[in-house]
């Protein structure tokens, strides 16, 4: 198979040793980059039932077939890690340069195991690792790091770095490079229980070669003409701050703590009125040509700031929290950059602490510095607190809404808006029957990424019917996988007539294998399966599939429907009612081999 | 049969709001088609991004929502009092 390296670089940060370990072609095939390949790499690498703490935690980072194509949207790292959020698999994507850079230094991926003896910098430099003291490092920002590490080592060095929630342990915190944040499940607290700041990478090689430049080439300039099409208008001209408005119109904008679906200030905080008011520029990820990401700022006399901004943290930080002040929300949304946090679980975290104190169950420390919902200054307040792990309120927070419900009783669990975990993202379920099944059964706990199952919601297609809902989240699932593969970007699909039959053929392109579109699905869900079974091995139970308290009854899904909706779930996968994968669906699969490629360390 | 056209409040989100630079629009129409035509012929500025002339429908992308249900159903009906609302279907972030 062409375009790849064939191989993934492994440090020990303990002992210090670099190693190149082969990866056989057969993963490829099955599984071919990105998030596949870094969820294969976190199943060889990590023991049974590892403590997402612990020094065997792997840490990974994997690219995909596509990077350094000249396919636009390709540009992206998947991490995979156990996660401080969930106990089971963590994964993240984001776009940046460092995918470009790692890619040349001859290698598909970095797994980074251990723990360093003292705070690190691990500089790789094509197939020459070396750890660096980070000690004048700690308490910068993300971006502060970068910019001190490429003005020592160069500029052409990338840079994936912790803030002062990673160094914290923060469960919650990302990994930031180029301005981009991997937050969700809590990759950058992987990286400061490593105690490792940063990673910077440079790669002076050569992308690998692709079967069909030419065709390749011609490929890449036809998707780069359609990316620019009147069907990404939306994403270039607006961005995802568009959701709110209508969310908040349909009746599923999480407002309070989900305790409502609309906000009656959504007109306040619509990106409507964020990009006539506040839109400050906007810029492209690397090798992109859509170019979704607009940066907003302050207009009051506050302190100014200057941020991107998208619907996830315009909600997180804004109606969750009650907040209906732009002006806020874009000073959270900075904060949150700069301390390194996902903004979703930031933002639910305290949203859960808003609703303690709005039913008068107490919290640590001074009543005073507790948050309140609509309250601006104790929002800000509360998320240094957190970023800082400052004072037993902060420290409690840190922890995300699931242990802080278990830490201080009181009944707080029945608000503590997570599932496996991971706090739920911007769309109500109480409407959206496909979007709250795949809340429930994503392996990654509560998340819209990776099922984009409100699409069924959002279509035609919806109806009560549970086994067609089943069936077409799985396919919803099992598309976004192979986006996430590739990689190619999210907002791209829609602009495939027939998107597993043409990403097949580039694929065949790109790496001269044989592909079509029922090949590319049953990638998807080996991927999706081998999700599944790194949770199994982490002590997975049927009782994980599920929603919060809250959402199962009138102001979500009645349980009854919820447990049908899982149970078709599982059928149509072919796996157990118990949701276990039989022996035969891996056969089927092709992943029993791979799993056993795994398990031999082959 | 013949439909009577009526006139109709149409909510609009996303593009097609900073576009038109309204949130609500009154049209007269009869079906989802007709609707189209009315806010090509009132709203210029909407042909090319969010609705194909040539076709004289929506671009891909972009869905009505008719009393809570997604349609791209050129002839679904609206009735008296109908909630249209014209969005991106976009999502994500």
């Amino acid at each position: 198979m062409q375009a790849v390296h064939g191989r993934a670089l492994l440090v020990d940060l303990g002992t210090g040793e670099a190693r190149t370990v082969p990866i056989p072609q057969e993963v490829f095939r099955s599984v071919l980059g990105g998030t596949g390949l870094a969820t294969w790499l976190l199943f060889r690498f990590a023991p049974p039932q590892v403590d997402p703490w612990a020094p065997e935690n792997p840490f990974v980072i994997a690219t995909g077939p596509f990077i350094g194509t000249g396919l636009t949207t390709s540009s992206k790292l998947a991490i995979a890690t156990t996660s401080p959020q969930t106990g089971f698999i963590g994964d993240s994507l984001t776009s940046s340069y460092l995918a470009l850079v790692l890619r040349r230094t001859g290698f598909d991926a970095l797994v980074v195991v251990g723990q360093a003896p003292d705070w690190s910098v691990l500089f790789v430099e094509d197939d020459r690792v070396y750890l660096r003291p980070a000690h004048d490092l700690l308490g910068l920002d993300p971006e502060e790091t970068a910019a001190a590490l490429r003005a020592e080592l160069g500029r052409d060095v990338r840079v994936a770095a912790i803030g002062r929630a990673g160094e914290r342990l923060v469960r919650f915190a990302a990994v930031v490079n180029d301005g981009r944040l991997a937050g969700r499940t809590g990759p950058g607290t992987v990286l400061g229980a490593k105690r490792l700041k940063a990673i910077a990478v440079r790669g002076t090689g050569r992308f690998p070669p692709v079967a069909d430049p030419a065709a390749v080439a011609a490929a890449a300039r036809r998707l780069a003409q359609r990316s620019l099409g009147p069907e990404t208008a939306k994403y270039r001209e607006l961005g995802t701050v568009a959701n709110l408005a209508f969310f908040s119109r349909l009746g599923i904008l999480p407002t309070r703590n989900f305790a409502a679906g609309t906000f009656p200030a959504a007109e306040a905080l619509s990106g409507e009125r964020l990009v006539t008011v506040h839109r400050a520029d906007r810029q492209a990820c690397a090798a992109c040509t859509v170019g979704c990401e607009h940066h907003f700022r302050t207009t009051d006399d506050g302190p100014p700031a200057t941020v991107r901004l998208e619907y996830e943290t315009l909600f997180a930080l804004g109606s969750l929290c009650g907040i209906d002040d732009p002006n806020v929300v874009l000073r959270a949304a900075a904060l949150c950059d700069r301390y390194g946090m996902d903004a979703i679980s930031a933002g639910g975290t305290i949203a859960w602490a808003m609703e303690c104190v709005e039913r008068g169950v107490t919290l640590p420390g001074d009543p005073a510095e507790w948050p309140r919902f609509g309250d601006g200054a104790s929002l800000l307040r509360t998320l240094e607190a957190i970023g800082e792990r400052r004072g037993p309120l902060g420290d409690l927070l840190a922890e995300g809404s699931r242990r802080a419900a278990e830490l201080i009783g009181q009944g707080s669990d029945a608000w503590a808006m997570h599932v496996k975990g991971l706090e739920l993202p911007g769309y109500h379920p109480k409407k959206l029957r496909a979007m709250a099944l795949g809340f429930a059964v994503t392996p990654r706990g509560a998340c819209h990424n990776r099922t984009s199952a409100y699409e069924i919601d959002f279509s035609e297609q919806a109806g009560d019917h549970h086994e067609r809902i089943a069936l077409a989240t799985a396919h919803s699932e099992d598309r976004s996988a192979v986006l996430d593969a590739l990689p190619l970007c999210k907002f791209l699909r829609h602009r495939f007539d027939d998107f597993l039959a043409e990403a097949a053929e580039l694929v065949r392109l790109v790496t001269g294998i044989a592909c079509d579109a029922d090949e590319l699905r049953r990638v998807g869900e080996r991927i999706v399966t081998l999700k599944k079974l790194f949770n199994l091995r982490q002590g997975w139970t049927r009782s994980d599939d599920s929603l919060p308290v809250r959402l199962l009854g009138p102001d979500g899904i009645e349980p009854a429907e919820l447990d049908a909706l899982v149970a078709a779930y599982y059928r149509v996968r072919g796996w157990t009612p118990e949701g276990l994968v039989p022996p035969a669906r891996l056969r089927e699969l092709g992943l029993d081999s791979l799993v056993a490629h795994a398990a031999t360390g082959c | 049969m013949v439909r009577e056209a009526m006139t109709l409040r149409v909510e609009l989100y996303g593009l097609p709001a900073v576009l038109t630079g309204q949130r609500r629009v009154e049209v007269t129409a009869a079906t989802l088609q007709e609707l189209v035509h009315v806010l090509a012929a009132q709203f210029p500025s909407l042909c090319g991004t969010v609705i194909d002339l040539d076709r004289g429908w929506l671009n891909r992308g972009y869905i009505f929502v008719v009393d809570g249900r997604f349609t791209r159903e050129p002839a679904t009906p609206l009735r008296p009092g109908a909630e249209v609302l014209l969005v991106a279907a976009q999502a994500g972030g």
